[in-house]
């Protein structure tokens, strides 16, 4: 009997260790699991990150590559413009060189790409950029009186601000 | 993960941000975008009339129609006790740049989409401590951490991946920027960046090299057409632009056209503004000021005391370095070629990312990097001689110390003024502090030990120790700002020193001079008198009277007279002493006795055998006094 319960006594002592043993390893094995499971959602994370990066950065390259060439388009636009103005003052006939002219803005438009207001409007350094000031007591202080160069926006981005030269009164 | 750490290069006229992404320096942009200038943040700030704060770009646009409340280059200021007052309020400098490092932080995290509380700010080589501070304490108010304040050309080294590099090297760093020019010279070793010198020219930049080309386009058009558009806005708008434009493609071109259709309009009809420029005209316009930068790349070498041939790389740093011809500038002056592949609009921002990255542990690098004393610090001598203790460029930290001596008999008392500048004479430099030690036991002038020691730590902070060799007692003072000065002040007062070096050479003559001979009359008087009252003839001892008398009447009078009189009685001391020492030498180590407790140097004067000339140095001294004029017999120990 007493044998039989040093036996019984002797498995008991076995079979703890081993449940100890087991305790421990799985102690290890679930820190290891979520060890890896943090590094796999932090892996997850960064692809997801990388993926929007990229697709923001893909976007973002055609978009200034885009906006790069219509700038310059727009200098030549500007230049039409400016010859259509100088032409028309000595009445020369510039209906051709208008209808050129339109054909320019519905491409802008096409591309989202709109002119900024600015004679007349209150100067907002957010779109526009002073170059100069004039005194003048009949306007608001502020106001814009000539644009020196034509400014444009494309979506929400300046693309260009206008450059202008604004009132402010003599006192 | 770690928190990212961003990189800023926080410029007097623009201000660029980076950030370690994937393992590389990626530039932020704006919120308002990349601007033409190349840099994303111009360094404006302004308050429109109803109040609201503008940062950057549109503080630039607006800032033609609101000079009294937009702020520029205030940079310039920081460090400085300064205050902008704009609608009623005052503004410290550090204030100034906290709001453009407000606007970098805000754009830097809209672009990461993480928060950003951490920064490595960069600082021109010759920032001092005040300045540092300022820029730290710019960052705080930003609600940055700053982790990190690094030199630009060090930030701009690291940018080329130079740290990499396995050999050690001499690096010439020349920031040519829009307003301003400075070149570095730095030593890399041991993963160690250590400045050795610094120049520059605050008033040398791309600016005036574009507005060399405007004015040559408007004079080519005043010479076709007679037509002056020096005045009309949006002609000189778009000549700005288009001139932009032609000196960027002549960095890759030979030749380019500015072609602005309607510029002018005259009775005539429309007149179109067509400008032919080739490299070489461009070159030749801007040659004067490029050959400007020449002195600058001299006094560098110079001050780190290097031939071009010591320098083993290049780095340009700012837009106009783009342009072949200042390239070959640099080239040519220092004999080798610039590095290349970075952007050196970029190069220092870039640069300070990679510092981040390496703190952030996103980088790995061995690198250190050290600062140094941009002045000489010093402390002020009889007749307001300053004595140089710790040369400026000197890394810190750093200790040095020199050992001085009391300037009249029974002095119990010494005052140290510890001052700071490059000029010979105190008056001339700026004290940073003073403080006295007491209790200094009565003994004759020159004999009393004391032993003052500078202590710069690695936060730059000075500690100024003046201890009594004989007794041990000690006092010290510890100056936090070691460098009060502003950069324009540094400038100027180096430059001042440069301009005066002939006639602080004479001023200084002139009071070592008088030291010497007050010095000299006293140990005469005392040899006469006392030491040897038996044992000089009468009629010697007369001959000495007067011409002791003689020198004493001419101290009032020139250098040259002092110096006759001088002269004169030393030949006739030495021949009476001469003729003594022939019939009695004294007995060898007689005279290591009492007065020489501090040491090995000054066991150096005494086994040199020299003893009267030995009394004579010893004495020649001063207030608060060194034991000579000549700054290598004293102690001078280096822990540095």
């Amino acid at each position: 009997m007493s044998e039989n319960k040093e036996q019984i006594n002797e498995e008991d002592a076995e079979s703890i260790d081993n449940s100890e043993i087991l305790d421990d390893e799985t102690v290890k094995l679930k820190e290891e699991n979520s060890d890896l499971k943090d590094k796999w959602q932090r892996a997850l994370a960064d692809y997801q990150n990388l993926e929007r990066r990229t697709q923001i950065e893909i976007s973002q390259r055609v978009s200034n590559k885009t906006n790069n060439l219509l700038l310059n388009f727009i200098n030549i636009y500007d230049d039409f413009i400016r010859a259509e103005n100088s032409l028309s003052k000595e009445k020369i006939d510039t209906s051709g060189l208008i209808a050129v002219i339109k054909n320019m803005e519905s491409l802008l438009a096409e591309n989202n790409i709109k002119p900024i207001d600015a004679v007349g409007e209150i100067f907002d350094p957010q779109i526009h950029e002073a170059v100069s000031m004039v005194e003048d007591d009949s306007l608001d202080d502020g106001t814009i009186t000539q644009e020196v160069s034509k400014g444009y926006i494309s979506g929400k981005a300046i693309l260009k601000p206008s450059k202008v030269i604004v009132s402010k009164k003599k006192n | 993960m770690a928190e990212k750490i961003i990189g800023i290069d926080l410029g007097t006229s623009n201000s660029a941000a980076s950030v370690i992404q994937g393992g590389k320096p990626t530039l932020i942009p704006a919120a308002e975008g990349t601007t033409v200038a190349g840099k994303a943040f111009p360094s404006v700030v302004a308050f429109s009339k109803d109040g609201d704060l503008l940062v950057g770009e549109p503080a630039r646009r607006q800032a033609v129609t609101n000079p009294d409340n937009t702020i520029r280059e205030a940079k310039r200021k920081m460090g400085e006790d300064f205050l902008y007052k704009i609608q009623g309020k005052e503004y410290k400098p550090q204030q100034i740049s906290a709001f453009i490092l407000q606007k970098i932080k805000r754009d830097a995290e809209a672009f990461t989409g993480e928060t950003i509380s951490k920064a490595v700010i960069t600082v021109p080589a010759y920032f001092n401590d005040n300045q540092r501070q300022a820029t730290k304490d710019a960052g705080t108010i930003a609600g940055l951490e700053v982790v990190r304040i690094i030199n630009e050309p060090t930030a701009a080294s690291l940018a080329f991946g130079l740290d990499k590099a396995k050999e050690d090297m001499k690096i010439l760093v020349f920031d040519f920027g829009g307003g301003t020019l400075d070149v570095t010279i730095m030593e890399m070793g041991g993963g160690v960046f250590e400045v050795m010198s610094t120049s520059g020219d605050t008033k040398l930049g791309g600016a005036d090299m574009d507005q060399a080309l405007i004015d040559f386009v408007v004079d080519e058009f005043r010479k076709k057409e007679g037509i002056d558009l020096s005045s009309d806005s949006t002609a000189i708008t778009r000549i700005k632009e288009g001139a932009e434009k032609a000196k960027i493609e002549l960095s890759t071109v030979m030749e380019t056209e500015v072609n602005l259709p309607f510029i002018a309009q005259d009775p005539s009809g429309a007149k179109n503004l067509e400008v032919k420029i080739t490299r070489a005209k461009l070159e030749d316009l801007v040659n004067p000021i490029v050959q400007r930068c020449k002195s600058s790349i001299d006094k560098s070498l110079e001050d780190a005391k290097l031939s071009t041939s010591d320098i083993t790389k290049i780095v340009l740093i700012g837009g106009p370095t783009r342009m072949p011809i200042v390239k070959k500038f640099v080239s040519d002056a220092v004999g080798k070629e610039a590095e290349s592949g970075v952007d050196p609009m970029e190069a220092v921002a870039f640069g300070a990312a990679v510092q981040a990255g390496i703190i952030a542990g996103d980088v790995t690098s061995d690198i250190v990097l050290l600062d140094v004393t941009p002045l000489t610090l010093g402390i002020e001598t009889l007749g307001g001689v300053r004595e140089p203790i710790i040369e400026r460029n000197t890394t810190i930290p750093t200790s040095k110390d020199k050992t001085f001596t009391t300037a009249a008999d029974s002095q119990t008392a010494v005052t140290i003024n510890v001052v700071q500048g490059e000029r010979p004479m105190v008056a001339d430099n700026v004290s940073l502090g003073s403080f006295n030690l007491t209790e200094i036991p009565p003994a004759p002038r020159g004999v009393p030990q004391i032993n003052v020691k500078f202590d710069i730590d690695a936060n730059g902070i000075l500690n100024v120790t003046a201890k009594d060799m004989g007794t041990g007692k000690d006092a010290k003072i510890t100056i936090q700002s070691t460098t009060k000065m502003s950069d324009d002040e540094i400038k100027k007062m180096q430059e001042d020193a440069e301009g005066h070096a002939e006639e602080d050479k004479k001023k200084k003559e002139a009071v070592d001079i008088k030291n010497e001979a007050e010095s000299f009359i006293y140990t005469t008087e005392k040899l006469v008198n006392q030491d040897l009252k038996d044992k000089i003839p009468q009629e010697k001892g007369i001959q000495i009277t007067d011409a002791i008398k003689e020198l004493k009447d001419s101290l009032s009078q020139d250098t040259e007279q002092i110096k006759q009189k001088l002269e004169a009685l030393k030949a006739i001391v030495n021949e009476v002493t001469t003729e003594l020492y022939k019939n009695a030498s004294p007995p060898p180590g007689e005279q290591q006795s009492g007065e020489q407790q501090s040491g090995e140097q000054q066991s150096g004067e005494q086994q040199s055998g020299e003893q009267q000339s030995y009394a004579n140095e010893q004495q020649s001294g001063s207030n608060e006094e060194k034991s000579d004029s000549n700054s290598e017999q004293k102690s001078e120990n280096n822990s540095n």
